[in-house]
Parts: structure tokens; C-alpha cells; sequence
């Protein structure tokens, strides 16, 4: 395996870590809120959690950048304060991972925390636990599979994203250069033996993936 | 007597209303009532699961809610032990986590030793490191029982605790369950919609029905004296009949019933009695009735009152009884349908008499056993 396509799997690997441990503490505590409560906004997030999922992922790229570019609602303020942008960077590569990712941790999540006997819940506050420490306690650990299998998929996502990467992180390689862009920038460059050890290594961890998923989803505690 | 829990309560739910008032004592008060009726609503207003819109929950003299004044204690701090359909035990700990689920403010000694206390007390010694899943019907209801009386509560509510068993297993654990409650002389609301089960367990009976309270009794009063017709068709009352009053007596009345006239002892609690001309409603009990040998003498009037014939125009057999459906000899309309009485004999009767066979009888009602049902 060539130097490049070694730094490429490299990254790929951590920027699809980082991302999942981004939405584990992002989605979980939404999936909770979205399967346990009831607030107006609710249908609004349940929209913007679950756009990315259908949208095309070079749209989602492209808001990303409206949001998060040198020029962005959030980049422009936080480019004139440091002089640092988000964009190109590999922080970049993990927020496109996250965002695209996150749908599939919250769905498979929320489901998850339905699935629970809401009498546990309301045995669990009738016996003086508060609704975080029955959450901790009682929903959290019995949705357990459900959760795991989520962060399953949703680490599996975010190692294959492709579209919105590359818009909002670019293709530079050694920087933000991800195992699905080096993929397609071998292939254009007619290195086609380099992509094709690429495309054996994703192939591999996508159907350990699988595996993973599916003995989560079928066991129960 | 001070009353131990005070329950007002009015909630308009998915088009669904409450609106129910009763009090209760020591003991164990039984919710009775058809499903839907709102016996779970009113015990998760209790527990403070549920908000009611208006009303005031006292217990023990301490006000859990109370909408005039703003009060909601939330369920945390109510200190309710709440024994759930279908148990509700964690399934992902033990029996002993589960026990001691409810102590986590407590110091850790105090802890163990109470949770050891109640296993102790329950009969739960040896399976403490055992999962729910392990565990058989009646020990899942003593883990249940056990995880709610561990936190000392001021009062148990059961929901439905028995009726996700089957029958051999209910009976036992309905046993089982009043022999604990006995024990630990904890006062109870308990939750069911099987009348054996209520009037077993309950000292008290409260009769809901479509989200109202019918009727609230000491458990004797329900069987003999429904408080209307609405409790007693609740309470699955056979043999339901209407009658006019013909002459009022000292002791009974006369009352015109399918061309007969029968003589029915004056309701001890009914002033003033009801006046001749009136319409009323009583019940029979189909094991009341009296089939009269054929092979024996002539009935002696002293003894068999309400002397009637007819013919068994259809039967059930329920195994230890047979039910005979009876249509009277007298022209007219027969009162339930097809037939005018249901007459309950045990299954020696109905082979020794071959009734089979034999389909013509002549019975007797004593005046006793006519219940009149207030207006």
C-alpha cells in the first residue's frame, strides 16, 4: 500500500472515530428528547435530524458551507476572531462525517428508547429516581443494543462519506484527502491498482460492520 | 375513623373524562370496574404519574396535590409503592438491585440491611443474584411486592397485579398476595376488573365505570345491596328483573312480576319503603332459586314461598354447576329474552333429578332471596 493511501485510511479511521464520538454525545441525548418528550420544536429537529439522510450529499455539503464557511453565518464571525476557518481542515472531514452520519444514530436510537417499557420508567420515578438518573439507569442501559448498533452504522457512514466532504473539507491530500476521495482521485488518474486496494480495505471493514450490526440487533438483555 | 387516603380527582384525557371522589381507610381498597373505566388513571394520578386537572390527593393526612392551592408533589417524593402490571421489574439487574432500587439516598448499611431485611420477609432468600427473566410468576410478584415495600411506603398501589396469570397461578398468588399485604399491615389500593379478586382482597370496594364512581362499600354491602341497576349489571348481577308493587305489608311487599305476584321481604335500608303502584328492580341469584322434588310431598307453603312453574327451555353446562335457562308456564313475554329465570344446581342435583330428561319444574323463591335495588 502506497504512503498516501496508508495516510488516507489513517484519517479516514479517525476522522469516522471523532465523528462518531461527536454524535454519540450529540445524538443520544437527542434521540432521547425526541422519543421522551414532547415540545413544540420537536417536529423541526426531527426535520433537520433526519434531512441529511435524504437530501443529496452535496447539498448538505453546500448548508454546511453557507454555515460553517470562511464567509459562513458561524465561519465569517468565527474567521474575524481568530483568523482560523473550519474549512479544509480535517475538523472539516469530521463535521460532514458527523452531520451526514447523525440521522442513522438518532433513528436507530430513538427506536431503541421506544422500545422500552415506559413502566420501568415510571416504576424507576416512583422509587425517587429523577428523570436523568432513570435515564442513566434504566432507559439508557436496556436500549443498549439498539444504541450500539446505531453507532455501528453511523461509524460506517461517516468512514464512507464522500459528497458533503468534499465540499466543505476539500481533497488535499495528506490533509483531508479520506479513503472515498482517494478512491475517486485514483480512479481519475487512472492509478486504478491503488484504488482498487482501497476499495477492498472499505469493502472489509463494511462488512465486519454488518456482522456487528446485525448480531447487536438480534440480541437481547 | 380519620380516612388514610382522600382521593378528588377531574382530567379530561384523549376525550376521556374522571371525575371521581372517594375516600379509604386501613386496609385494602379495590378499584372494580369494567377496563377503561379509569381505575389505572386514578392510581397514576395517585402516584403522581399523571396530572389531574383539578382536584386534591391526600394520604395520610399529607397533600400530594391539591390544584386550588397548586400543589404537586412530584412522584419522587411521594413515597407511594407502586406495583405495576406485568411487575415492571428492571430486567437488566438483579433481584436484590431491584429490591434496593428505591434506597439509593440511603447510607449504604442501612441499605443493605433493609434490602436484605425484605428479602428476608419475602421469601426471596437464595435468588438474590437472580435476573427477572429466572425468575417464576410468584416470585416475580414478591420481587415486585418487595421493591415497593422496601422504601417504606405510606401505601401500596397495585395495578392489575394478577391478571397477566393464569388461572391456577392467580389463585394462588391472589392468596399469596393478601397474606403479604396482611403481614405488613400495609394499607392498599389495589387495581382489578375480576370481581372474585375484589371482593377477596378488598375490605373496600370502589365501583368505577366510564370514569365515574358508582358506588364505594364495605365488600358485603356490594353483593347483597348494589347501590343501583348500573352496579349491579357492573357487578355481572343474573337474573335482573322489573316489577310494579301491589300492596305494601308490615313485613314485605307484593310485587307483579310476569303475571305472578310475588312475595318479597321490605328492603331493610329502603325508607320509605316503596308505595304500592311503584316500579322496582330486584335480583335474584340463580343459586337462590329451589327446584321442588317431584317425589316428594306437596310443597309446604311454610317453607317455599314464590312458588312458580316452568319449563328449561336451555342449559349450560359449567361443570361443577349446571345453569338451567327456565321459561315460566304463564303466557307472555318472557323477562330476559328467551327465557324468564337462570337457576343455578350443582351437577349431583341436575343427575340425581335428571333433568336432563325431565324439563318441567316447579321452584320456589324465597321472599329472602329477592333483592330489591334502590331507585
Amino acid at each position: 500500500m502506497s504512503p498516501e493511501n496508508v495516510s488516507a485510511l489513517i484519517l479516514s479511521l479517525r476522522v469516522a472515530t471523532v465523528a462518531t464520538l461527536l454524535n454519540a454525545a450529540v445524538g443520544i441525548p437527542l434521540a432521547y428528547l425526541l422519543a421522551r418528550r414532547t415540545f413544540r420544536a420537536r417536529w423541526l429537529v426531527d426535520l433537520l435530524v433526519t434531512l441529511p439522510l435524504v437530501l443529496p450529499p452535496t447539498v448538505t455539503g453546500y448548508y454546511l458551507i453557507v454555515l460553517l464557511g470562511r464567509r459562513g453565518w458561524l465561519g465569517a464571525p468565527l474567521y474575524g476572531l481568530t483568523g482560523w476557518s473550519v474549512a479544509f481542515t480535517w475538523y472539516a472531514a469530521v463535521i460532514a462525517a458527523a452531520v451526514m452520519a447523525l440521522p442513522l444514530l438518532v433513528r436507530t436510537t430513538r427506536a431503541a428508547i421506544e422500545s422500552v417499557d415506559r413502566d420501568l420508567e415510571r416504576a424507576a420515578f416512583t422509587l425517587g429516581h429523577s428523570e436523568w438518573r432513570t435515564a442513566i439507569e434504566v432507559t439508557l442501559p436496556l436500549a443498549r443494543n439498539g444504541i450500539l448498533a446505531g453507532l455501528v452504522l453511523a461509524f460506517a457512514r461517516a468512514l464512507g462519506e464522500f459528497g458533503a466532504t468534499l465540499m466543505l473539507a476539500g481533497n488535499i491530500p495528506g490533509r483531508t484527502t479520506t479513503v472515498p476521495l482517494a478512491i475517486y482521485t485514483a480512479v481519475q488518474t487512472g492509478e486504478s491498482s491503488e484504488a482498487l486496494v482501497l476499495v477492498a480495505a472499505l469493502t472489509v471493514i463494511s462488512c465486519v460492520v454488518i456482522f456487528l450490526a446485525g448480531r447487536l440487533g438480534t440480541k437481547t438483555t | 375513623m380519620s380516612e388514610r387516603v382522600e382521593v378528588q380527582i377531574q382530567l379530561a384525557l384523549n376525550g376521556f373524562t374522571l371525575d371521581v371522589a372517594w375516600t379509604a381507610g386501613d386496609g385494602v381498597s379495590v378499584l372494580f370496574g369494567p377496563s377503561g373505566s379509569g381505575k389505572t388513571l386514578t392510581l397514576q394520578c395517585l402516584a403522581g404519574l399523571v396530572r389531574p386537572e383539578a382536584g386534591r390527593i391526600v394520604v395520610d393526612g399529607r397533600v400530594l396535590f391539591d390544584s386550588a392551592a397548586g400543589i404537586h408533589v412530584p412522584p419522587q417524593e411521594r413515597r407511594l409503592g407502586y406495583v405495576f402490571q406485568g411487575y415492571a421489574l428492571f430486567p437488566h439487574l438483579t433481584v436484590r438491585a431491584n429490591v434496593a432500587f428505591g434506597l439509593r439516598r440511603r447510607p449504604l448499611a442501612e441499605r443493605d440491611q433493609r434490602t436484605a431485611e425484605v428479602i428476608e420477609r419475602l421469601g426471596l432468600v437464595g435468588l438474590e443474584g437472580r435476573y427477572p427473566r429466572e425468575l417464576s410468576g410468584g416470585q416475580r410478584q414478591r420481587v415486585a411486592l418487595g421493591r415497593a415495600l422496601a422504601i417504606e411506603p405510606a401505601l401500596v398501589l397495585l395495578d392489575e397485579p394478577l391478571s397477566a396469570l393464569d388461572l391456577p397461578l392467580r389463585r394462588a398468588l391472589r392468596d399469596e398476595l393478601q397474606a403479604i399485604l396482611a403481614d405488613w399491615r400495609m394499607p392498599a389500593v389495589l387495581v382489578t376488573h375480576d370481581f372474585s379478586e375484589a371482593y377477596q382482597l378488598g375490605d373496600r370496594v370502589v365501583i368505577y365505570e366510564a370514569g365515574r364512581v358508582r358506588q364505594a362499600a364495605p365488600r358485603g354491602d356490594l353483593l347483597w345491596r348494589p347501590a343501583s341497576e348500573s352496579v349491579a349489571r357492573i357487578l355481572g348481577v343474573r337474573n335482573l328483573l322489573r316489577g310494579t308493587v301491589m300492596e305494601v305489608c308490615p313485613t314485605h311487599l307484593r310485587v307483579a312480576w310476569r303475571g305472578q305476584e310475588l312475595e318479597v321481604r321490605t328492603p331493610p335500608d329502603r325508607l320509605p319503603p316503596p308505595s304500592a303502584g311503584s316500579a322496582v328492580t330486584f335480583f335474584v341469584r340463580p343459586e337462590d332459586l329451589r327446584l321442588i322434588r317431584k317425589d316428594g310431598p306437596p310443597p309446604d307453603r311454610a317453607h317455599h314461598t314464590n312458588i312458580l312453574s316452568g319449563r328449561v327451555v336451555r342449559e349450560t353446562d359449567r361443570g361443577v354447576t349446571w345453569t338451567l335457562m327456565v321459561r315460566l308456564e304463564a303466557a307472555g313475554e318472557p323477562a330476559q329474552g328467551s327465557f324468564d329465570l337462570e337457576i343455578d344446581v350443582p351437577r349431583f342435583v341436575y343427575e340425581m333429578l335428571r333433568i336432563e330428561r325431565e324439563r318441567s319444574w316447579q321452584f320456589s323463591i324465597h321472599r329472602g332471596s329477592l333483592h330489591i335495588l334502590p331507585d
